[in-house]
């Protein structure tokens, strides 16, 4: 069948205004915040946005009885070309079904749409007093849909750890347009070894396996307190040895995050009310919970902390610490102002390395990034040995490009040479699926074998995790 | 300068990283949901116009013109990008490529012309008071406006049959010690659908010591026309002004239209104007542009008489989105309305979100116009407001259609106007005392 005649199609099954068929608007699907869509953006045949499980089957089986690629997209801010019809076929973009089915506060937990944004989510646990921990940078924008898809984490993964730990149960509709429930069809309960773990095996799966069409989600009760420690050192090897003293000290921060000297001065540039102190390094501790035991923390982060930095601000001021957090979240974007030429890309920028090694690590990207002339912003989740690079270059230099491209290989490299990770939290997407042989070896047939289980014609989301 | 050669073009679509951080501000990407409507989208096409993907078509330019350069998205965006100016560029670009009769005319002939504009408002005039409007609505001829125009007309509220500049003197003089020279910019839209708003903004700076100045042959801001494609017209305009005003001794450039003050902002004419001759010109002028509650908060600190007697009311403000956006100027309105004897400012939730008004864009998208709007009067019928106090005759003239669709009992007004009625009020009270 050819892509006119899918879309004619599709406008049948779904109605034309839950379908995309003009060549010039499906030109708006063929990028994420990947540098990959960047440099090779991909159109798709169609985008369909379906807002019932009945929906998303109807496309599945058309898909599957006429052997079209399948690709779900959530907010489309992902970084690795997950969501992109990189080998052709119909985009179904789900962020518009963002219904919150339904708060179930008596059994602390959340039955939502997979459209959801994570921050409005939020907004609305607040009112009864509840939260869902995971706190990706993408807060404002990310759904929980693409969260579940790529197992996002974020901020405060050190203290309450990734998305993975909150999903009890999901609907999901398999490629062949089946609907299944993980976790049990009518289960309301928290516990539950019941059965093969699908649910983790949908998790993190990136769409390669089906549509997750709602969640179940675990929700915890909102800490009365908070407070932000923000540590400012002179020598970037003393952050990451103060992280293992904060832990060797007896202590758990909800967050605790880095920012290098080139991260700090993005910051300043976006926000100059912030004011962050010019210096090598500058780590934010986060600490939760109820009121006197966010104050001993804070002491006792003063306390440890300061015996390498230069300062160390303590601020359970709510202005100072949205600004500071907020800050941080936004770092991702705001690398792009240290060069008024060029931009940060999405490329190598999410290895995930075991805590003993980071200072290793840091130092090593710094070589690795002098050796290729490119300057490079490090921030991210040094708490749990998440390191975000964001390589600041010229896109519309080809030698720079060429480059870049280099940097990031050996960057990716260089988590597995020092035991860690391509990635800790972004997935793999189109991006980093060459290294899955090298991470995983043998295991990565077992992989496949898994998704030809689900998807016996390999329609779903081709051409990414491996 | 050539279109790729721009510097919002040439500097600024590369760093967008696409995070969606706009998205998640853009009134028009939530009521349509899809990435055409984004910001990240429009600076996507934009790049693909630069790069000659994609033609300068009325196809491409209809994508575009889906936003109502609110600016929330260029304020929001963490790598520094001029959304709207890139948007603006491009759509001008496109317009040099696919002339519309209509727009000329609209554009370059009529809003360059305060008599023509004016005749054309006389005729809405007699329209409605005759009752030709609603005559025409009953007998479908409405209908026949082209693009969204039947629906919008009604948008139109009641019109004035005098604008302001035939109530007003060209000089008007300081009450007691002079202060200040100010030279006020009256916009088209105060002048012709609000002269209460200017008369209000003349009384209360002549009785702070200003002399007020309003100069003879000031035309447009530019503004309508930046946002529909017409940036030479703008410029044209722009260049206009700039001499008239240069012309005199002003202290400060005052306007009381949120729109107005943003047009002739050192960043707009930077935009517009820079790099030309005139550019050292145009600078000195922007320098001197204030808008009206900045001027009366930071510059003369008004303080407007305690009245105990005071009418006490609810107020709630709307923030004009080339004030708050454009100009970060989000405090002071608010201050002086709290000065005001009798106010309680009641903060909206979303108070500085776009009311879907953006000049034209209601006239041009009317459904998701009404939809961005019915959001705004939702959050502000909650406040229990009996005002809806904003700075922008555009935002006026949509929340004052949103307050007659949603049948709220409420008055939208312009913070001066209240302020000059509480000096009035003020001194009547005195005068009855001084009786008894």
């Amino acid at each position: 069948m050819d892509s006119a005649a899918i879309r004619k199609e599709l406008v049948k099954l779904l109605g034309k205004d839950k379908v995309l068929t003009e060549p010039l608007d499906l030109m708006y699907y063929s990028y994420d915040s990947s540098f990959l869509t960047q440099m090779h953006p991909a159109d798709p045949y169609a985008v369909v946005f379906p807002k019932s499980t009945a929906e998303v089957q109807q496309v599945m089986r058309f898909a599957y009885e006429n052997n079209i690629n399948v690709i779900p997209r959530g907010a489309g801010t992902g970084e690795t070309g997950g969501c992109i019809a990189t080998e052709g076929g119909i985009v179904m973009e789900l962020s518009n079904w963002d219904e919150i089915v339904e708060i179930d506060a008596k059994n602390m937990q959340v039955i939502v749409r997979p459209g959801v944004i994570h921050a409005k989510l939020n907004e609305e646990l607040e009112k009864v007093n509840l939260f869902f921990p995971p706190d990706p940078g993408s807060s404002q924008m990310c759904t929980v849909g693409g969260m579940v898809a790529n197992n996002a984490s974020g901020l405060r993964a050190v203290k309450y750890g990734t998305t993975e730990q909150y999903i009890l149960g999901l609907e999901v509709v398999t490629p062949t347009g089946d609907i299944i429930y993980t976790g049990g069809m009518k289960a309301r309960c928290i516990k539950n070894v019941s059965g093969l773990n699908l649910t983790k095996l949908m998790i993190g799966s990136e769409g390669v396996l089906g549509i997750v069409t709602q969640i179940r989600l675990r929700v915890w009760p909102k800490p009365k307190a908070r407070g932000i420690a923000m540590a400012v050192f002179d020598q970037l090897d003393d952050a990451p040895a103060t992280v293992l003293e904060i832990y060797q000290g007896g202590l758990l921060p909800s967050g605790i995050e880095i920012l290098d000297s080139s991260a700090i001065k993005a910051v300043n540039e976006f926000k100059p009310e912030i004011n962050l102190p010019d210096c090598e390094a500058i780590l934010l501790f986060e600490v939760d919970g109820n009121p006197p035991s966010v104050e001993y923390e804070g002491e006792q982060i003063k306390e440890i902390a300061g015996r390498r930095a230069r300062l160390v601000e303590w601020s359970t001021d709510t202005k100072r610490m949205a600004q500071l957090w907020e800050g941080r979240s936004v770092t991702a974007s705001a690398a792009s102002r240290v060069r008024a030429d060029g931009t940060r890309v999405f490329a190598g920028e999410d290895i995930s390395v075991p805590l003993a090694k980071v200072a290793d690590t840091l130092r090593a990207i710094r070589q690795l990034a002098a050796k290729h002339g490119i300057q490079v912003v490090n921030y991210g989740h040094i708490g749990d040995g998440n390191v975000h690079t964001a390589p600041v270059i010229n896109p519309e230099i080809p030698d720079e490009v060429e480059r870049v491209m280099q940097l990031v290989d050996e960057i990716h490299l260089l988590a597995i040479e020092m035991n860690g990770s391509t990635t800790g939290e972004h997935g793999v997407g189109a991006v980093r699926r060459k290294y899955a042989e090298l991470e995983h070896g043998l295991a990565v047939n077992y992989m496949k074998k898994v998704k030809e289980v689900f998807d016996p014609k390999g329609i779903m989301n081709p051409g990414k995790l491996f | 300068m050539e279109f790729k050669e721009l510097p919002p073009v040439k500097e600024q679509i590369m760093k967008c990283v696409r995070c969606g951080k706009c998205r998640s501000v853009c009134p028009t990407f939530a009521e349509i949901g899809n990435e055409t409507a984004a910001p990240r989208g429009h600076v996507f096409m934009v790049g693909m116009l630069r790069n000659g993907v994609v033609e300068p078509s009325q196809e491409v330019y209809d994508r575009l013109g889906n936003c109502l350069m609110c600016e929330a998205c260029s304020v929001a965006c963490p790598s520094g990008i001029d959304i709207h100016e890139l948007n603006a560029a491009a759509r001008s670009y496109i317009y040099e490529k696919n002339p519309s009769l209509g727009k000329e005319l609209i554009f370059d002939t009529m809003w360059t012309r305060p008599g023509m504009l004016k005749t054309s408002v006389r005729f809405m005039w007699l329209a409605q008071k005759t009752g030709l409007q609603k005559l025409g609505r009953s007998l479908g001829i409405t209908k026949l406006l082209p693009g969204d125009l039947p629906k919008a007309e009604k948008i139109l509220n009641s019109v004035p049959y005098f604008p302001a500049r035939s109530e007003l003197d060209e000089v008007n003089p300081a009450r007691g010690e002079k202060r200040y020279t100010v030279g006020y910019f009256l916009g088209c839209a105060t002048n012709l659908f609000y002269p209460e708003v200017a008369k209000a903004t003349v009384d209360v700076l002549t009785r702070n010591g200003c002399e007020v100045i309003i100069p003879n042959d000031t035309k447009c801001c530019g503004l309508p026309q930046i946002a529909n494609g017409k940036t030479e017209t703008a410029r044209e305009l722009a260049v206009h002004n700039v001499k008239i005003f240069n012309a005199y001794d002003f202290d400060y450039i005052v306007t009381d239209c949120a729109s107005c003050s943003s047009a002739l902002s050192h960043k707009n004419m930077e935009y517009l104007l820079g790099g030309l001759k005139i550019e050292d010109q145009a600078f000195a002028f922007s320098e001197k542009v204030m808008d009206l509650t900045k001027f009366l908060i930071d510059v003369l600190d008004v303080h407007p008489p305690v009245n105990a007697k005071a009418k006490k009311m609810k107020v709630t403000y709307h923030d004009p989105c080339h004030l708050a956006n454009a100009q970060g100027i989000k405090e002071q309105p608010r201050e002086l309305l709290r000065r005001i004897p009798g106010v309680e400012l009641v903060e909206m939730k979303e108070a500085n979100r776009c009311c879907g008004g953006s000049g034209t864009y209601s006239l041009t998208h009317y459904d998701i116009s009404m939809k961005i709007l019915d959001r705004k009067i939702d959050h502000a019928m909650l406040t229990g407001a009996s005002k809806l106090a904003t700075c922008c005759p555009s935002c006026t003239m949509q929340l004052r259609y949103g307050v007659e669709r949603s049948k709220w009992q409420a008055d939208v007004v312009h913070p001066v106007v209240l302020l000059s009625q509480s000096y009035r009020q003020a001194k009547a009270v005195q005068a009855q005392e001084k009786v008894k």
